[in-house]
């Protein structure tokens, strides 16, 4: 487990604070999110920018967004870090291409359809599970990003359910079941590039 | 829609789409395949929440700031409206030889914009105002057409819009992308009974093998 210096993040807290502050623009619950991811998207600013004065930029634009658009978001759809990661990733995009300033040229909005497809029904991974428990597999496991291969390993290893290890890695259940598939599409992957 | 998509950009791509690294024409042809492939969007909402998870961890790097002035200068300003309704956008069709094509999302606005059609044969391209690096056009190839045996001199990704193109290696239909790279050569053609619309996003020009090269050199302006 990590050891964080900050209170526990209670699972659907920051839907919550965005609701907050959606509902009566309430300072207190932006104030949450504010302390909580402004320094995150400044550490992962630096690390897409490589220099300050662009990271601090992506960080001004991404909360002035989560703040304004707060009443555009809409927790069926996902959970409010993947809306607030969103929203930076394409105040990112977007800061380079202005830089080229040609305004007919591809944008975020081109490229990132924000949601509005049909949900898909869970289709059934029955068959990769009895795939996990031979060892073709076994080599391309560790080779898993870690996230993957933590949530693979309490799945499948220690038969934890989806419910236990999103409380125990402190994620939403919507990304255990995420990585999971993603685990299982990479899996498959390797395996068709054996055999082609 | 009763074709399943069959040729999809891979893990790599689409990671790399989803965190905004790629580059915007090869991306614009992966956000299309995804428009009309329901496999890839489901994949791409799984790699969003991966990808946000990170970012929002607890042990994710911090960086000490004073934000004070940023937090009172942000909620000074006021909110938007919920919209009433999600509005949609209108339906961007193109027209070619006498034929009206839907265009997916991700092309609406760029398609609105397209160059004018320049026609070959049966062959005819419109370029997109997207490319900085690669020439990024709509392709139309009329039924019973072939494009002669080339070679590829950089990357050519072709994402098949409306029909199917055939070539060696197998039968491309609507939402299939296909890549091409400097180690590939093939002969493309449509059916006998059905036209095609592509969306080609090239980094080089193509490079006719067969025929006469001195006919052929127009041909491959042409393309590119
Ligand atoms: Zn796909
Ligand atoms: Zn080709």
């Amino acid at each position: 487990m990590t050891i964080s210096a900050e209170p526990h993040i209670r699972s659907g807290q920051w839907e919550d604070s965005l609701n907050f502050v959606a509902l009566n623009a309430d300072k207190a619950a932006y104030a949450e999110l504010f302390n909580y991811f402004a320094p995150r998207l400044k550490a992962f600013g630096m690390k897409m920018f490589g220099n300050e004065q662009q990271a601090l930029e992506m960080v001004q634009d991404t909360m002035l967004n989560v703040w304004k658009k707060a009443r555009l978001f809409d927790a069926s759809r996902g959970c409010a870090s993947t809306w607030i990661f969103t929203i930076a990733r394409n105040v990112r995009f977007d800061m380079l291409r202005k830089k080229q300033s040609r305004k007919d040229d591809i944008s975020a909005d081109d490229l990132w359809a924000d949601g509005d497809y049909p949900e898909l029904e869970e289709s059934s991974s029955d068959q990769w599970e009895t795939m996990l428990l031979s060892e073709k597999l076994a080599p391309y496991f560790d080779a898993l990003p870690i996230a993957q291969r933590l949530v693979m390993q309490k799945v499948y290893l220690e038969e934890k359910s989806h419910q236990e290890v999103a409380e125990e890695l402190d994620i939403p259940l919507g990304t255990v079941k995420s990585r999971i598939r993603l685990a299982l599409d990479r899996l498959r992957e390797a395996l068709d590039d054996t055999r082609s | 829609m009763t074709h399943a998509v069959k040729y999809h950009p891979g893990m790599m791509l689409m990671e790399q789409y989803v965190e905004g690294t790629l580059a915007p024409d090869v991306a614009l042809a992966v956000a299309t395949h995804i428009d009309l492939c329901p496999h890839c969007q489901r994949l791409c909402q799984d790699i969003h929440n991966d990808q946000a998870s990170s970012l929002a961890a607890d042990d994710a790097p911090v960086m000490a700031d004073d934000f004070a002035a940023l937090f009172s200068a942000i909620t000074a300003e006021p909110q938007l409206e919920k919209p009433r309704k999600t509005q949609q956008r209108d339906a961007v069709t193109v027209n070619i030889n006498g034929r009206e094509f839907r265009v997916p999302r991700a092309l609406s606005r760029l398609a609105n914009q397209h160059g004018k059609w320049l026609q070959l044969g049966g062959v005819a391209t419109a370029k997109l105002p997207a490319g900085d690096k690669m020439h990024v056009s709509l392709l139309y190839i009329d039924k019973g057409t072939e494009i002669p045996n080339h070679t590829h001199l950089g990357l050519e990704m072709t994402l098949v819009l409306s029909g199917t193109i055939c070539d060696e290696n197998g039968e491309y239909g609507a939402g299939d992308l296909l890549i091409n790279t400097p180690a590939d050569t093939h002969t493309p053609h449509t059916r006998a009974d059905e036209d095609c619309l592509c969306l080609s996003v090239l980094s080089a020009p193509l490079k006719f093998n067969k025929g006469l090269t001195r006919l052929l050199n127009p041909l491959q302006q042409f393309f590119y």
